[in-house]
């Protein structure tokens, strides 16, 4: 346990320095402010850029179009920065030969594992809760009143997304070598995921799910155990990647 | 001008942000003359122009090693 809060506590100092954790804040704060407002403009814009003499009627914004740009934004711009951030998390070590150091030392590859995945699941919980607080507090701001259901459990389910695929790019960087091979294995991964969906009845265990039903959640139109099976494979999932991670990093020659 | 008057509480701390990016990304540019790939106007191009993706893109693909 020791081991693994200091190394937890090196991994966030090095997150400080090599700029990832002003990267993922920074946009993250950014987009939190940006979906509330790009809600209550766009008819604006829209009524901007139209040509002279055309009319169209743009439904009245409200805060359900502003959650839609916080999952909208946090799924497809927000993911994607978060995996290139932490595309290199054992390569460069790897690579670098730093870690040779350390294990020697009697550090065990259990708390290198342990807390390379602590640190990024961390660094995403923080950088996903200041984006919806920032988005809730705005979204009131602009659109008081407005009603909203399940929201928690939706951001929830985002969140748990993501951790599942940190877990799936720890375990991809562990399997494949090189900086960009978990990246790339964590793509194919996805892109494996999304196609299950044709199986009829898979969707509803589909971890994918969890990312791609949050508005229903939010509108009222599911109820949040709708999203309790894939919510638990999603669970599962992220252990199964965490000992398959440390499995296959306790064989690796460093 | 009106948009600006009546969204500055969005406006302002966005800008804020965008900038703290914008120029951390340069300051790291200017001191490092190393880059894994490209030269440094073509990362200060890129970090001036391209709002948040070009800080991200330089610190993420173009930073250069610090030792």
């Amino acid at each position: 346990m020791n081991h693994f809060f200091v190394f937890l506590k090196k991994e966030l100092l090095e997150y400080a320095r090599t700029y990832k954790l002003l990267i993922l804040l920074t946009v993250f704060i950014i987009f939190g402010i940006t979906n509330p407002l790009i809600a209550k403009l766009t008819p604006d814009l829209l009524a901007n850029f139209m040509p002279e003499g055309m009319t169209v009627t743009i439904p009245e914004p409200t805060a359900l179009d502003s959650w839609a740009q916080f999952f909208k934004n946090t799924q497809q711009m927000g993911l994607i920065v978060l995996l290139l951030v932490f595309s290199g998390v054992l390569a460069n070590e790897i690579s670098k030969g730093t870690l040779i150091n350390l294990l020697t030392k009697g550090l065990s590859r259990q708390a290198v594992i342990a807390a390379k995945y602590g640190a990024m699941l961390l660094v995403w919980s923080v950088s996903v809760g200041i984006s919806a607080l920032l988005t809730c507090i705005y979204t009131v701001y602009l659109f008081p009143g407005d009603p909203v259901s399940h929201l928690i459990f939706a951001v929830f389910c985002m969140w748990l997304f993501g951790a599942f695929l940190l877990a799936v790019l720890l375990a991809a960087s562990a399997l494949a070598k090189g900086n960009y091979g978990g990246l790339l294995l964590t793509g194919c991964i996805v892109v494996v995921l999304f196609s299950l969906n044709i199986i009829p009845g898979a969707a509803k265990y589909n971890p994918i799910a969890l990312a791609a039903r949050n508005m229903e959640l939010a509108a009222g139109a599911a109820e949040p155990p709708a999203l309790y099976p894939a919510a638990g494979i999603t669970v599962l999932a992220v252990l199964a990647l965490l000992g398959l991670a440390l499995a296959v990093f306790r064989k690796k020659e460093l | 001008m009106d948009v600006l008057r009546e969204y500055w509480l969005f406006l302002l701390p966005l800008i804020i942000a965008q900038f703290a990016l914008m120029i951390t990304a340069l300051v790291h540019i200017f001191k490092h003359p190393t880059y894994r790939f490209g030269s440094r106007a073509m990362w200060i191009a890129i970090v001036v122009l391209f709002q948040m993706i070009g800080p991200i893109v330089y610190f993420v693909f173009g930073r250069g090693e610090d030792d």
